[in-house]
């Protein structure tokens, strides 16, 4: 089963035409990529999955968007919002939160806990299934402003993992971090895989050969190519995948 | 470097002059208030009782009346003022019109630049009638075994109608600082606690989490602009030396006193010196805020 469709999608910022024609289909439980050069509307299909473009006023979506095979304008944001959790590029965790509060702020929003009991249990499951247990397990109520970068954003996963989503979107979630802390998120998505569909934009082919199954190719708001990640990069079909794959582009 | 040291050793003398006027400031209202502390102790701000007499023997100044009746009418101004100002600030920058944004921002920016005695006349004139008619008359007769409305008002002039005034006033300065702490959230936290499932209250209060140092910093500067405010609320308390739990009683303020008082001090030997006694208490009622301001914002030095 598909986990996302997406069916003819435009997005427009006002008179800018951002996202033209787009049309997705990724399936469940796999890994799957979206790259292309800065500025192509990676970013801005992203948030359209979840609903989280919305927020922009500017922004007009048209076509259709299925999450499991139900159109999520259809569906009441906050539910499709808790059903694909995020990650961001910049690590964003409330600095005027405890770690432990970070976590728990989303299970407490959607009401999805009915003790304190329940709350500490989920929160440990998230950092344990996040790698962060080991570090943060005495340091739970320090302000999470006091981790470092990987540790932030490793965080912020948990707290999207926290609720327990479906799918999860990741917005070039290695950009800012250092290679050690990089490669670690990156260990994460095989890990978490298992569980839940994973959709990560990224401008590096490299870390789409690296941990995705599936790989789309985004140019100037068109979908150039999109397949399996292993035929993509032995064997591009279209030259403009070539030339961005080889490095001659963006 | 040379030219660095040059530049340094001319703006020296300025910040020099800054600080110099503040201490100089202090250290004559601590002796100008002396021949008062030396004559009754601590007894001025623990007396309510204000004898004036042309015999320097029978003087006596106690002046716990209007720091009771400062105290209150500002701690009501903040009461009023916070909800307001939050409110005004999220409605400005989440929903108001792009439009209307703008023209909201600067009418609240011009009412807190207004001249204050503006708003005195308003107040005595209008809100004190209206509020005596609608909240006071109706509260007393219903409620007046509750020790808060339990004061018959009969002109109006009371700490409520000083706290209600002085809420208007400093609504404009709490929320200018509150809307513009609101306004730069990081375009990351918004993105980040909707992402979670939040609806837009939940969010909002989560991002009004994030901005607490700004809101303390918005109660600190309404609280100090009431307590200093004179004028206006001279007009609306009553000016009476008079200690009383009820919203509608009238009562007094340091600083009306002190604008009430100054023209006949002369005349009584301690007098001026009893002034400046209760202009010092000001001073250390702000001193005392402040600092416990600054010690609840160090709580929040987190890195942004």
């Amino acid at each position: 089963m598909n986990a996302i469709e997406t069916e003819d999608l435009h997005i427009y910022y006002g008179k800018n035409h951002v996202i033209k024609g787009v049309n997705l289909e990724i399936p469940e439980k796999s890994v799957f990529a979206i790259m292309g050069p800065s500025g192509c509307g990676k970013s801005t299909l992203l948030r359209s999955l979840n609903r989280l473009l919305e927020l922009n006023e500017d922004a007009k979506i048209k076509g259709d968007i299925r999450l499991f095979g139900k159109s999520v304008f259809d569906m009441d944001p906050i539910i499709v919002r808790r059903e694909v959790g995020m990650v961001f590029q910049h690590p964003n965790p409330f600095p005027h939160m405890s770690i432990f509060d970070n976590i728990a702020l989303g299970l407490k929003l959607n009401r999805l806990v009915k003790s304190k009991n329940e709350l500490k249990k989920i929160v440990k499951w998230a950092l344990e299934k996040s790698a962060l247990w080991d570090e943060v397990k005495d340091k739970l109520h320090e302000p999470a402003s006091a981790l470092s970068g990987g540790e932030m954003q490793r965080l912020c996963i948990a707290r999207a993992i926290a609720l327990k989503p479906k799918v999860l979107l990741m917005d070039e979630p290695t950009a800012n971090l250092d290679p050690v802390s990089a490669r670690k998120i990156e260990e994460l998505i095989f890990e978490l895989k298992k569980d839940l569909t994973i959709v990560i934009v990224t401008h590096s082919p490299a870390q789409a050969a690296r941990v995705s199954d599936y790989v789309a190719f985004l140019y100037l708001g068109k979908l150039i190519e999109v397949g399996k990640t292993e035929d993509i990069f032995e064997n591009p079909k279209e030259e403009l995948t070539e030339k961005y794959l080889t490095g001659r582009m963006g | 470097m040379v030219r660095m040291d040059k530049f340094k050793t001319f703006l020296a003398p300025f910040c020099g002059l800054v600080f110099g006027l503040f201490i100089l400031m202090l250290i004559v209202y601590l002796t100008a208030s002396l021949p008062i502390f030396e004559r009754e102790g601590l007894a001025i701000y623990t007396t309510n009782v204000w004898k004036a007499s042309e015999n320097p023997q029978k003087e006596f100044y106690g002046v716990l009346a209007a720091i009771y009746g400062s105290i209150y009418t500002s701690v009501l101004a903040v009461l009023i003022a916070l909800p307001l100002s939050i409110s005004f600030a999220v409605f400005v920058i989440d929903y108001a019109p792009k439009r209307l944004k703008e023209p909201l921002m600067v009418a609240t920016d011009i009412m807190a630049g207004l001249p204050t005695i503006i708003y005195g006349i308003w107040g005595a004139f209008v809100l004190v009638p209206i509020l005596k008619e609608y909240v006071m008359m109706p509260l007393y007769e219903h409620f007046s075994f509750i020790p808060l409305f339990s004061f018959r008002p009969v002109t109006g002039y009371s700490y409520l109608s000083a706290g209600v005034l002085l809420g208007i006033m400093v609504t404009p300065f709490a929320s200018a600082i509150i809307r513009e702490a609101y306004r730069s959230i990081p375009y990351i936290y918004r993105e980040g606690v909707y992402a979670l499932g939040a609806t837009r209250y939940e969010a909002t209060k989560v991002l009004l989490g994030y901005i607490k140092p700004a809101i303390v910093a918005g109660i600190l500067l309404a609280f100090g602009r009431a307590i200093g405010e004179t004028v206006a609320v001279s007009l609306v308390i009553g000016n009476v030396f008079n200690i009383n739990p009820s919203l509608f009683a009238p009562g007094y303020t340091i600083s009306s006193l002190i604008a009430n008082q100054f023209g006949n001090a002369y005349i009584y030997k301690y007098m001026v010196p009893a002034l400046f006694a209760a202009g010092l208490s000001l001073f250390i009622i702000g001193l005392i805020v402040n600092l416990a301001g600054l010690m609840y914002l160090r709580r929040f030095k987190y890195a942004r």
